[in-house]
This record gives structure tokens, sequence and C-alpha cells, in this order.
């Protein structure tokens, strides 16, 4: 296969502040850091907007996409957080408000795998578990609240659909029972624990060094949970052998992690650039910065140029000093599944405050990688 | 200079630069000083959704402690196009910046530490000419008020 | 308009106080005694090895376990010394090389007292501080210098 170059789509219309893809990957779902969100759909190269979802009074912080049932949750630091779901005939997304129950900001939501319930994270200090309640036509919220102390700033899904984990600003990373009795089956017994009524907690950890934790993430099999701080860390924790790992990075935070598949994480944050974590072994290490990955390719032409540009020109090209040396030019905040399984991911986006939506191919990774180890 | 958007836990439906308000223990930071010496010092105090840098200028003599005073107070009075200046230094120190994060959405981060190095250059140099310049007129002011006594 | 004096946002119980916090990150706090007893040995030990010419091994005991907890301000300030003796008593053109030596755990602490010392410049050489600081960044990266700021174990 022919190692793609990242795929970038500029949009130039602020801070992308969260972004979600539709099922095939043909629309997209995009927040400028204001209370619309806009949707966009692929032509060509292109996007174009189709539609505007605005119902919120302050900004959008989290979007999701569920591709099965094509169903959009939002929600903001008005409080609020809508389902919006495609009206057929008309093609006009109809919003429905969620009954949260939460009087602070909700800063992040994401579906559940199976689509029938989602979690809202707050800074009420709380998570509010939602489910469709037939008799009253309504979605409503339960919370989970114990022993929360601070704003929960990400959530990550189980492949149960029972167990979510936190991240969360009083410096713990937290494992919680989602169970919801009517909607859930009971799930099977997993390294978290048997057990699950509501609210149980199955774990709860932290980083060592301090630092808030951004973002959460289950392993493709779920037995593993990776969590990023504002220390420059990962953690990785597998409660199967107790084991707990925590990789110094000597970069910036990290802002959003992902798994590539069981062996291979990627996080992004204010280091601009995607980095890649690998196990060799029984120890995650840092690898690679993935964008530099890319960049080493085409060294032999530039070098040769600047050189070139100095003879001819007599002047040293000084580097550009307004752009930075990545693909993004400013913090990432969020990484997301492109294509490919849970377990192998293909591609996948990033968007960042620079208001760029980027779509890296895994395959360009490995391809890196191996030009690097030359 | 790592920033996000974080809307007030404390006040509801708000959103205000943490390390302004000091209401929540958790999203400050440990605040960082780098010194030169006792009189040159910067103070770098981080929370979740702001930052404050404070710079003590170096100041030898009385001269130069008039002229930085003057200075910073000029600046202070025209905070308003400086962007991230702050209105009011912190005690202790000659001038504060107050960076959040509507800041750093707007502008590039390293171009922001740029401008924060090169101010505290500029202010340096500007400080030493005005006080040459100072000096030589004083002396011109000198010699020519002087010179009537010929 | 009279301002309220009362605050009223330290009565709500579900806030994070200073205090727990400090519970959370640092663990039940030690006794004073002991570990000033500790601070003051290690105090000795880096001296006799300084003595004897071994600076690394003096530099790594310097950084070992050390004090947290915001009662121990006389032990932290005695433990901050001891580091200082050492890292003046390593030649500039040296410095790369001991840094590299560092585990990740030591180097994250050597750059918490870095600003310590910092903070201190009346008590410090600051030259020789600003260039350990450089070395100490070059190798460790601005990850290093972000866990000074967020880790609450403060030294």
């Amino acid at each position: 296969m022919s190692a793609q170059a990242p795929i970038i789509n500029e949009f130039n219309l602020g801070p992308i502040s969260c972004h979600s893809f539709n099922q095939d990957r043909t629309e997209l779902a995009v927040c400028f850091n204001t209370n619309v969100v806009s949707i966009f759909r692929k032509a060509g190269a292109a996007w174009n907007l189709v539609s505007s979802l605005a119902e919120h009074d302050k900004p959008v912080t989290s979007v999701d996409w569920a591709p099965k049932s094509n169903r959009i949750v939002t929600c903001s630091q008005d409080r609020n957080a809508y389902v919006w779901t495609l009206d057929s005939a008309t093609q006009q997304w109809k919003p429905t408000l969620v009954l949260l129950r939460i009087n602070r900001a909700a800063t992040f939501v994401r579906w559940s795998p199976e689509e029938d319930k989602f979690a809202v994270a707050s800074g009420s200090r709380c998570i509010s578990v939602c489910y469709f309640e037939e008799d009253n036509d309504w979605w409503v919220g339960k919370h989970i609240k114990k022993p929360i102390r601070s704003t929960v700033l990400s959530l990550d899904w189980h492949p149960n659909n029972v167990l979510l984990a936190a991240g969360c600003a009083d410096m713990k990373a937290r494992v919680f029972s989602a169970f919801i009795k009517g909607v859930d089956k009971k799930p099977a017994p997993s390294p978290w624990g048997e057990k699950l009524p509501f609210n149980t907690v199955c774990g709860e950890f932290t980083n060592g060094t301090g630092g808030w934790i951004h973002s959460v993430a289950f392993s493709p099999n779920g037995d593993a949970l990776a969590f990023t701080g504002h220390d420059s860390t990962i953690t990785i924790v597998s409660p199967a052998t107790g084991s707990v790992q925590s990789v110094r990075a000597p970069y910036l935070p990290y802002l959003s992690v992902l798994w590539l598949n069981e062996n291979q994480i990627v996080a992004a944050g204010h280091d601009c650039a995607p980095h890649l974590f690998e196990i060799k072994g029984q120890q995650w290490s840092f690898s690679a910065s993935l964008d530099a990955a890319v960049k080493k390719a085409d060294v032999g032409f530039t070098a040769r140029d600047t050189f070139r540009r100095m003879d001819s020109r007599g002047q040293s090209t000084a580097s550009n000093d307004t752009e930075v040396n990545t693909h993004h030019q400013n913090t990432i905040n969020s990484i997301r599944v492109f294509s490919g399984t849970r377990d192998h991911v293909e591609q996948f986006s990033s968007s960042g405050i620079d208001g760029k939506l980027i779509i890296w191919s895994t395959d360009n990774i490995a391809k890196g990688l191996s030009n690097l180890h030359l | 200079m790592c920033l996000e958007n974080f809307s007030s836990q404390v006040a509801e439906r708000h959103n205000k630069p943490e390390v302004e308000t000091g209401a929540s223990k958790e999203v400050l930071l440990n605040p960082l000083i780098i010194s030169r010496n006792d009189k040159e010092r910067v103070l770098i105090e981080t929370s979740v959704n702001s930052l404050r840098v404070s710079i003590a200028i170096k100041q030898a003599d009385e001269i130069e402690r008039i002229l930085a005073h003057k200075f910073t107070r000029f600046l202070t009075q025209r905070a308003e196009s400086f962007v991230i200046l702050r209105r009011k230094p912190i005690e202790g120190y000659d001038i504060s910046f107050l960076i959040t994060n509507s800041h750093t959405e707007q502008m590039y981060k390293h171009k922001l530490v740029d401008f924060i190095i090169q101010f505290m250059e500029e202010v340096d140099k500007e400080i030493s000419e005005m006080k040459l310049s100072l000096n030589s007129r004083a002396r011109i002011v000198s010699e020519s008020y002087l010179a009537q006594f010929n | 308009m009279a301002f309220r004096k009362i605050d009223i946002d330290a009565l709500e119980e579900d806030a994070l106080r200073q205090e727990e916090l400090d519970f959370q990150e640092i663990g039940e706090p030690r006794p004073q005694h002991e570990v000033e007893a500790e601070v003051n040995s290690r105090a000795q030990e880096v001296r006799s090895l300084l003595q004897r010419g071994d600076l690394a091994g003096a530099l790594s005991t310097s950084l070992q376990n050390p004090p947290y907890g915001r009662h121990l301000e006389a032990a932290k300030a005695r433990n901050t010394q001891t580091v200082m003796e050492v890292l003046i008593s390593i030649k500039v053109a040296d410095m790369a090389q001991f840094v590299k030596n560092l585990s990740f755990e030591e180097q994250d602490v050597m750059m918490k007292y870095l600003y310590a010392c910092m903070a201190n410049p009346e008590q410090s050489n600051s030259g020789q501080i600003l260039a350990w600081h450089e070395k100490l960044s070059e190798v460790a990266g601005p990850g290093c210098i972000v866990r000074v700021i967020t880790d609450r174990r403060t030294v």
C-alpha cells in the first residue's frame, strides 16, 4: 500500500472545539468554538455546509454522532444537552432537550457503543448517564456523583456498554458502572469487576505526579485503560495484571488519547503533533512523533533546495518563524477514529485550535517509522 | 502555556480566568519564579484556563527606578491596546500579563511567548537608553546653565 | 454597595479544599522530627561524598526522597541547601553529562529544586542555576517543566 500524506482540511472559521463524523464519513459535525454546530457534507475534496444546529446559547463543548442510529448529541456550557434527529421528510435536524439536571457547564458527551444511552460530563462534579424513557418520550439523566470532587473533563465507554471511564480535574481517572436497569443486559464479568450496580467505582487511579486528567480511553478489548494528565504523562492501567505504568513524555501535555490497536496508542495535545506510544515486551514507551515521521520523508529534497536557494540568492532561508514545524499550527484538542475498527484503526482525525481538521493514516505511520529506524 | 476553555465550576454559566478568582484550588498550579538576581524576576502563575506572567524589571539605581515606574505606568494605562497586559501589576512586580484561553485561541502560542520575551528585552533596552539620554541631557542642561557664569 | 465578606464558596461541601488536595497527592503527613532527621543525615552523607569527589553519587543521593508537605518548610529549605551545595560544585562543562545519567524521576526532582533555588535568588548563584536549567531542559524537554508546575508535592 502506498503511504498517504495526512489529509488537511482547513476551515478557517475559528478554533475547532470538537468534531464528529457520521457513519460513512461523508458528513461531519464541527463546532467552531461558538454556540452553533455546523454540519458539512463532503463534495470531492471540499466540505460544504449543509445545516447548522443552533439551539445552545453558550459555546458547545462536545458533539458525538451515533453511527448506527444517525443521531447527534451535543452539549454546551449552557448546562444543556440536545439529541438531534434527522427528519427524513424535510431533511432538517430536530432537537430534543435532555433532562440533565446539572447546574454547571456540560463538558463532554459520548454515545455508548449500543447507542441506547449517552453520558454527559459536567462541571457540577457529576456525570449524567442519559437514556430514553419510553413512557415519557423523553431523555432522562441519572447521576454518577460519588466520589467525584471536581469538573469531569472526559469520558470513554467500555465496549460492553456498561462501564464508563471518567477523567477528572481532581487528578483522578475513575472507572464507573453506568448500568441502567431495563436498558442494559447483565454484562459478562470482566477484569473490572463482576457485580456492577449503577455508580459502582471499579477503579480509581492517579498518574503519580498530579495534573488534571484530560483524556481517558479503554483499550480495544476493554481490559486496559489509558489516560493522559496535564503533567505530560500517559498512564496505562490493566486491572487483570494489576499493572499501572506511567510514561513520562518530554513534551507538553496531551489532551486526547486514542488506541490504534492493543499495542499502540496515539496522543495529541499542546505540542501540536500526534505522538505514538508503543508497548515493547511489557513496557510502554514513547516511540515517535507522527508528524515528524511524515516530514522526514521529504527532508532529502528540502535540505537540497535550501542549500540551492542559499547559493542562488545568497541568503539563508531562515525558518519562517510564524509557522510551527507541524501540520497543526496550534493545540490539538480532539482525536477520533476515522476509519478501521476499534482494534485496528486505519485512519484517525484530529482537530485543533488552529481550525484545521487533519486525517492521518496509520499506514503511513508504519512507513514513517520504518524510515526512522533506517 | 497550556490552556483550555474551562468554564467556572463555582459560578453558574460563567467563564472566568481561574488564576484571578482562585476559587477552585484544584485547577490552580504551582507558581514558578525565574530569577537572575534579587531585582530581576519573573513570576509565572498558571491555572486551567489562564496564566499570569509578572515581571520585575531591573532597577539598579534611583533613576532606573523612576524610569521603570513611568514606563510601566505609561503601558498599563494603555492596557486595552496591548490585549494581554494586566491593568494592575501583581504586588512586588512592575508589570503583569494575563493570558487567557481566548488569547491562545486567537493567536499562536509561540508568538505570544516570543512577544513577552521580546517585550522584556525591549524594556531593558529602552530603560538603559532612556537613562543614557537622560544623563546626557542633564549634562547639556548643566553645561549651558554653568556657561552663564563664565 | 457593601461587598460580601464571608467566603460562601468555602461552605460548599463538595468543593475540594487545600488540605484535602494535599492529602490526596502527598498522603499522610510524616512527623516533622523524623523528616528533619532524615534530611540532616542526608546532608551529612552528601557532604562526605562531595569531599571524596564522588559528584555523581552526591547528586543522586541529594535528589532521593525529598520532603513533601506544607508543614515541613524548615526541612525543605535545608534539603534545598543540600542540593544547592552539590549543584554549585559541578562545573558548567560537566553538567550535560551528569544530567544525562539521571533517571526520569531524578530529572523531575532536580527541576523542582532548580525552581526552588530560583525562588530565593539571594541564597543561590543564579548564573549557575540557569546553566543547569538550560542543560536539564535540553535533555528532559518541556514535559519536565510542566511536571514541576502540576506536581503538588512541592519541594
